[in-house]
């Protein structure tokens, strides 16, 4: 157990030197967290299938509960029930668009992970940082329960419980609690915790900032004490349900799935769940009286109980939707919380985008009328009227806006047409708008994939660390 | 253009100052007292700031209109939003029209003005620190000095004599010795 230990300690020192600007200490927020002998519990497992490049490269390592897909190398880190998907990596010879730039990639993207400590986040998409095309890295960087790094190459950070860093180079910043930052590149930032900013800039500028007090009733991390609040209360409640599907190899689906769709067999499903034409359900998904119409997606960490998506609806990564009725064409953005209750459903209108990192917990029946875009936290109607617009009306904005705790600046329109163009992408990358021969998607590719197991070293000093190993085609 | 700095600079003695210790509205008295300070030759080019002095009259900071401008900023829970969103890349009109409405919602500035907490405020608390950059030799070369002005981008010098600083060297006083200068070659 001692390497362990001692690999530890060296990546909350490196994390430390760089964020010393900062004169940020990670050490408070992650010692003892995750106890060592949890570390040599879990298998790591990875992906093979036809349609999926294979490489994986793990050096002196700690893999527990983690999973790799694609093209991925790990050297000196410890990754901790993660999931590290390498399906959406640029391939050689692709161009990648950059301003005015059409970039050749000269080489097969490969995920690199070194000096890290990463604790249930999820790794996906490919690097947009166009100085590095083909190497998505992550060095030198903490990221607590629950983040997503997706498509952001980091370097010297540390990301707190629920954060998301999306499409942004970040080097040298500590991103708080339940922030979600998609800012193209940000450098030596503190931002603080329930942060939502997404910027372009020359474009657009999107700011809103959750009431700290209220935050913390659904997130909150102290030095010492592990994450608490609600939305870690609302996970840890459930992962017992996921322990039976890693525990077995061979395991019984026990809904009908159509051809056309996938389900994966590391998700959960209860109660009366029906799942349609195309749609995507990712591992660590958690379904229980779910009804998903034709083209809708569950992504990791995505928790659907006792609601009805209509259909084509994205439901990023970690979001979870509780006692709801979603019309088609909903956007519901990663790590959003909304929670209806049994007699006072939650009504989402077609249509509509829900920002990342929306939380909506109601006591009584809520509407969200259709072709609307939310945001931040709603309790009931007098929070909807100051946390939401129509699509039509930011539309017309082309100077500044401010609604509440939200600031924009910039094209309305330039910001609905990104996220519109965004969503239609995850819809076809996922296989939504397949027609039986063209336009396969991962609900399509996913359905034949194996899943291989590694183990660490069970005793001795190198307890925990995984041998180094190295996986080609 | 042979002159040295201690031929330009205003002496320590002739500058205004004030102690460590006083009120903020101490300060705007003295900063108000320079410009009727008949000793001060206001034809030429008055003083703008105040120099702080400790118990044992060494110079520990300086204070300008702009820091009693700054001091007397209002503090509010809209005010601290402001501040925090201008970090996230707002640009700076975006910036002083949510500004501009906030102070119209908010309180009026007046009651800044009596308020006590602000009015007894210490003149160590708004005042201007001195840092590294802000001291020249008094036999350094004016030339040497105007360009230690314009690369420190600075108003004003303090001129040391032996680390102990004897007088301030105003970048007006240089500029006239520039245009004493040009005028001559002409």
């Amino acid at each position: 157990m001692k390497e362990i230990e001692k690999l530890f300690d060296r990546i909350v020192q490196r994390v430390n030197i760089n964020l010393r600007e900062l004169e940020y200490d990670v050490n408070p927020y992650v010692h003892k967290l995750i106890p060592f002998n949890q570390m040599v519990k879990f298998y790591g497992f990875y992906g093979v299938s036809p349609h999926h490049p294979l490489s994986f490269e793990f050096r002196n390592s700690n893999l527990a509960g983690s999973y790799f897909l694609g093209r991925c190398r790990v050297s000196n880190s410890l990754l901790y029930k993660s999931d590290i998907r390498g399906d959406e990596l640029k391939k050689e010879k692709d161009l990648f668009q950059y301003q005015d730039f059409e970039i050749p990639v000269v080489d097969n993207e490969e995920i690199h992970i070194e000096d890290s400590f990463l604790i249930k986040t999820l790794v996906h998409n490919f690097s947009h940082d166009p100085e590095t095309l083909e190497r998505f890295f992550i060095k030198d960087t903490i990221s607590m329960n629950y983040a997503n790094i997706h498509g952001a190459p980091s370097d010297g950070c540390f990301l707190g419980v629920f954060s998301t860093v999306d499409l942004t180079t970040m080097r040298d910043c500590v991103i708080g609690n339940f922030s979600y930052v998609q800012a193209g590149e940000i450098s030596h930032l503190h931002i603080p915790p329930g942060t939502v900013w997404v910027r372009n800039p020359g474009e657009f500028n999107f700011y809103y900032q959750y009431p700290e007090d209220k935050l913390n009733d659904y997130v909150f991390l102290a030095a010492g004490s592990p994450p608490q609040g609600m939305l870690i209360d609302f996970v840890e409640d459930r992962k017992d349900a996921f322990q039976r599907i890693f525990d077995v190899v061979n395991i019984e689906q026990s809904v009908d799935v159509p051809s056309s769709a996938s389900l994966d067999r590391y998700s959960v499903t209860k109660g009366h769940t029906t799942i349609g034409e195309n749609v995507l359900v990712a591992q660590r998904a958690y379904l229980q009286n779910a009804w998903l119409g034709k083209g809708a997606n569950v992504q990791e960490n995505c928790f659907i109980i006792n609601s009805r998506l209509e259909g084509n609806d994205v439901t990023a990564h970690g979001a979870k939707i509780i006692e709801a009725d979603v019309g088609t064409m909903v956007f519901v953005g990663f790590n959003s919380f909304l929670r209806g209750r049994p007699d006072s459903r939650l009504v989402i209108g077609k249509d509509s985008i829900v920002m990342p990192h929306t939380i909506i917990d109601i006591k009584e029946p809520l509407t969200i009328p259709p072709g609307h875009l939310v945001w931040g936290l709603i309790k009931d109607e007098t929070d909807l009227a100051t946390n939401s617009i129509s699509i039509e009306r930011l539309s017309t904005i082309d100077s500044r806006l401010t609604v509440g705790n939200m600031f924009f600046e910039g094209n309305g329109a330039g910001f609905v047409a990104a996220f519109q163009e965004r969503i239609h992408h995850i819809l076809e990358a996922n296989g939504a708008f397949f027609n039986g021969a063209e336009k396969k998607g991962h609900a399509q590719k996913n359905q034949f994939i194996s899943f291989n197991t590694i183990q660490p070293y069970p005793e001795g000093t190198k307890k925990g660390m995984f041998p180094t190993i190295v996986i080609q085609p | 253009m042979n002159y040295i700095v201690k031929d330009f600079m205003v002496p320590l003695s002739d500058y205004a100052t004030i102690s460590k210790g006083s009120t903020l509205y101490e300060a705007v008295l003295a900063l108000e007292n320079i410009k009727k300070d008949k000793n001060v030759d206001q034809s030429v080019h008055p003083h703008w700031i105040v120099l702080v002095l400790d118990k044992d009259g060494e110079v520990i900071g300086k204070m300008s209109q702009l820091n009693v401008v700054r001091a007397l900023e209002p503090i509010t829970e809209q005010t601290e939003t402001v501040d925090r969103i201008s970090k996230f890349g707002f640009s700076s009109n975006f910036i002083a029209a949510i500004r501009e409405e906030s102070f119209q919602n908010g309180n009026s500035r007046d009651y800044v003005y009596t308020n006590p907490v602000t009015m007894d405020m210490k003149v160590e608390d708004f005042m201007q620190n001195l840092v590294e950059n802000e001291f020249i030799d008094e036999n350094t070369s004016l030339n040497s000095a105007a360009h230690q002005l314009t690369v420190r981008n600075r108003l004003s010098l303090l001129v040391t004599r032996e680390d102990k600083v004897v007088g301030v060297l105003r970048l007006s006083d240089v500029f006239s010795a520039l245009i004493e200068a040009m005028k001559k070659a002409h």
